[in-house]
């Protein structure tokens, strides 16, 4: 009794199949029509087509590393395959070494027959040829390694042929396209390195590896230039600013005018007498409770001015006192008024003179941006905090270091250069003004 | 008014005048410097102040164009009182050339700017004019060719030189030294006396605080010498050198030669 019914019920399906399938080709046929009219394969369906991830973190795919290409896709009911092959894009490098095509089947794919086909490379073709016909209708998996993609990245089209058991060749339709990120010279260099074997034994001395870990160093070096960039930006424009401020502070200094003279002193004993790092945290903090909004970096340009200015009229001021007083003497006796003394015969022999101590003041300013770390200023500091917590090494840190340095290094030799300068010239002129605090930082000028 | 102005009453008049020092006192706190100075100065005169160090002469020098402000007493230029308030004294300066023992030239600036900047700034001389009139005065105290070198490639006389250049390139109605060569090395003096001798000779009225006495007996139509804040004596180099009145001046004239 059971089985004629169940004969009906197999023969029912199968005609319903059929049924299915014919308008799923003819669908098919009509779409491919519209489309690429004279290409009439389509039977063979793409069903996936992925690169493994290879970033550290992420699923971005990069290019110039290593990865693995995985397509799968679906043959049609009469389809009986006898080989594929695929076309990578120019200047993707590859190897047929490992490749493995697998044909999935049963429930949720998880039957597996390995298809073990011959490969061929021709150019940038990878030609797949089986032992023989396989099954009509079958689903196929390649496994593709060692497939490195350019390093620009962008999005890369592959192309591919499959080739069935009557000898026609058709070509393989809607490959959707892999996008690939581009990589820098740095993360190739990283690449490279990971898989040195003297990085490795660099690496397993502990203090190495804490503090000059060579994978951290490189793959700090771009994000501390962020912070870099904007230590720069913060001390090329707040120096600038503190020079004209401290100036007429130091003039005020140097009045006849009590007000102008208290005013100046007020002003540089508070900035001069308390922590730059108090000043910051009073300003970041204070500000915007008082509801003065104002951006991290203008704010950050402005504390560090208005810091820096203090001392600057100090230095300044140093300097214009020790021009001989035989210079006012002199401009004044040939009728020259205060005004016109102070800027032809005083001042441009002052900032000849402080131009070391000058560029030493730069030098600490620049150093003092770090301080900005605290209120969350990106700059060096606060880049290399940010991966020495997530990478639990010091590295970054000795990386900040170098960004110092960068600047630090060269710029004491252009004061030593100036100082060496002024002396030859005037040799009796051993007070130049150099500022108590520059004395005082000497210390931790050699870091 | 002293004797030996009297004497020479045929040959000035008081229209003559051009600096005329009053009653003039400086004091520095508790130190008086100056005690009373009165020297008048005719116009086309050259006189030589004298005197040990300390006896004021520089600082009457000083007060004379007010780079020292007198604590009492007046300075009458050109007929009107220039220690009097609302003085445009920079105008009053710059006719009053000053040549200092240290140069005081500005070290920042070129030979020929040194002496540009002061006509380009107060006489509101074009650079062209400026330029023009620095290079003339500098060839007339023979530094022709050195222009357009900084003040430190010279030598002191030849600084000393540049600074004398720049005062007359004001066109100063009188001229005051003070020391000019003191701080020279002796070879080098000679070239700065000569050139102070040319301007004397061209009826410039000078002023000259030195101790250089043979060209106080050469050049000079009036020596005064000064001792302790006070005029001791003036009269002709003649007077004044071989018959002294005064026996502080004979003491001091006995000490130098």
């Amino acid at each position: 009794m059971t089985e004629p019914v169940n004969t009906t019920l197999g023969g029912a399906r199968t005609a319903l199949r059929r049924l299915v399938a014919a308008c799923a080709l003819a669908a098919c046929a009509l779409g491919c029509g519209a489309v690429l009219a004279p290409a009439p394969a389509c039977a063979l369906e793409v069903q996936k087509l992925t690169a493994q991830p290879n970033a550290d973190a992420g699923s971005d795919v990069l290019g110039g590393k290593e990865t693995r290409l995985t397509w799968e896709f679906q043959a049609d009911e009469d389809e009986a395959l006898t080989g594929f092959t695929v076309t990578l894009p120019q200047g993707t490098e590859f190897s047929t070494e490992d490749a493995r095509v697998t044909i999935l089947s049963g429930e949720d794919l998880m039957d597996r027959t390995f298809v073990k086909p011959k490969y061929s490379v021709d150019g940038q073709t990878v030609k797949a040829t089986f032992p023989k016909a396989t099954e009509a209708g079958k689903y196929f998996r390649l496994e593709l390694y060692h497939v490195v993609f350019p390093t620009q990245g962008g999005s890369e089209q592959l192309s591919a042929t499959y080739e069935l058991a009557d000898g026609t060749e058709k070509d393989v339709a809607n490959i959707p396209a892999l996008t690939i990120k581009g990589t820098s010279a740095l993360d190739q260099l990283e690449s490279f390195l990971e898989e040195q074997p003297w990085v490795e034994a660099w690496n397993s001395n502990r203090f190495l590896r804490l503090f000059l870990n060579p994978l951290i160093i490189v793959s700090s070096l771009p994000v501390v230039f962020s912070g870099f960039l904007m230590a720069l930006a913060i001390v090329l424009v707040a120096f600038p600013l503190a020079i004209p401020f401290g100036f007429i502070l130091s003039l005020m200094r140097i009045s006849n005018s009590r007000i102008l003279h208290g005013i100046s002193g007020f002003y540089i004993n508070i900035i001069r007498g308390t922590p730059a790092f108090l000043q910051i945290y009073i300003a970041f903090f204070g500000l915007p409770l008082a509801g003065v909004n104002i951006g991290n970096y203008p704010l950050g340009v402005i504390v560090m001015a208005m810091n820096s200015a203090a001392y600057l009229c100090e230095i300044f001021r140093a300097g214009i006192q020790s021009i001989p007083p035989g210079q006012n003497e002199a401009a004044r006796s040939l009728g020259m008024n205060r005004m016109q003394t102070m800027l032809y015969v005083i001042i441009p022999q002052t900032f000849r003179n402080v131009l070391p101590t000058l560029t030493s003041e730069f030098i600490l300013l620049y150093k003092d941006t770090s301080l900005l770390a605290a209120v969350g200023v990106m700059e060096i500091v606060m880049y290399a905090k940010t991966i020495v917590a997530t990478t639990g090494s010091i590295t970054p840190y000795v990386v900040a270091a170098l960004f110092y340095l960068l600047v630090t290094l060269p710029l004491t030799r252009v004061v030593s250069g100036l100082e060496n300068r002024l002396a030859g010239k005037t040799p009796a002129k051993k007070n130049s003004p150099k500022g108590a605090r520059a004395k005082a930082n000497a210390a931790d000028a050699t870091l | 008014m002293s004797e030996s102005n009297e004497v020479r009453e045929d040959v000035m008049s008081e229209d003559d005048v051009i600096v005329r020092i009053k009653d003039l006192h400086k004091s520095y706190g508790d130190l008086e410097v100056l005690r009373g100075i009165d020297i008048d100065v005719h116009r086309g005169e050259v006189v030589v102040v004298l005197g040990p160090s300390g006896s004021g002469k520089s600082t009457m020098l000083r007060c004379v164009n007010l780079l020292e402000k007198p604590t009492s007493g007046q300075i009458i230029f050109e007929g009107a009182d220039i220690t009097a308030k609302g003085v445009d004294i920079n105008g009053v300066r710059a006719k009053l050339g000053m040549v200092f023992q240290q140069f005081n030239l500005f070290p920042h600036l070129s030979v020929k700017k040194n002496v540009m900047i002061a006509q380009q700034k107060v006489l509101k001389r074009s650079k062209e004019e400026a330029e023009q009139i620095a290079v003339q005065e500098l060839g007339k105290v023979g530094l022709g060719d050195r222009v357009d070198f900084m003040p430190s490639q010279l030598s002191g006389g030849q600084q000393q030189r540049v600074a004398i250049a720049r005062a007359l390139a004001m066109n100063p109605h009188v001229m005051l030294f003070d020391e000019a060569t003191s701080a020279l090395d002796p070879e080098l003096v000679r070239d700065v006396l000569a050139v102070m001798r040319d301007l004397a000779r061209g009826g410039m009225t000078m002023i000259v605080v030195t101790h250089e006495m043979k060209f106080a007996r050469d050049v000079a139509d009036r020596v005064i010498f000064m001792d302790g804040g006070v005029v001791v004596e003036q009269g002709t180099p003649a007077e004044v050198f071989d018959h002294p009145k005064s026996e502080r001046t004979r003491e001091f004239l006995g000490h130098i030669s």
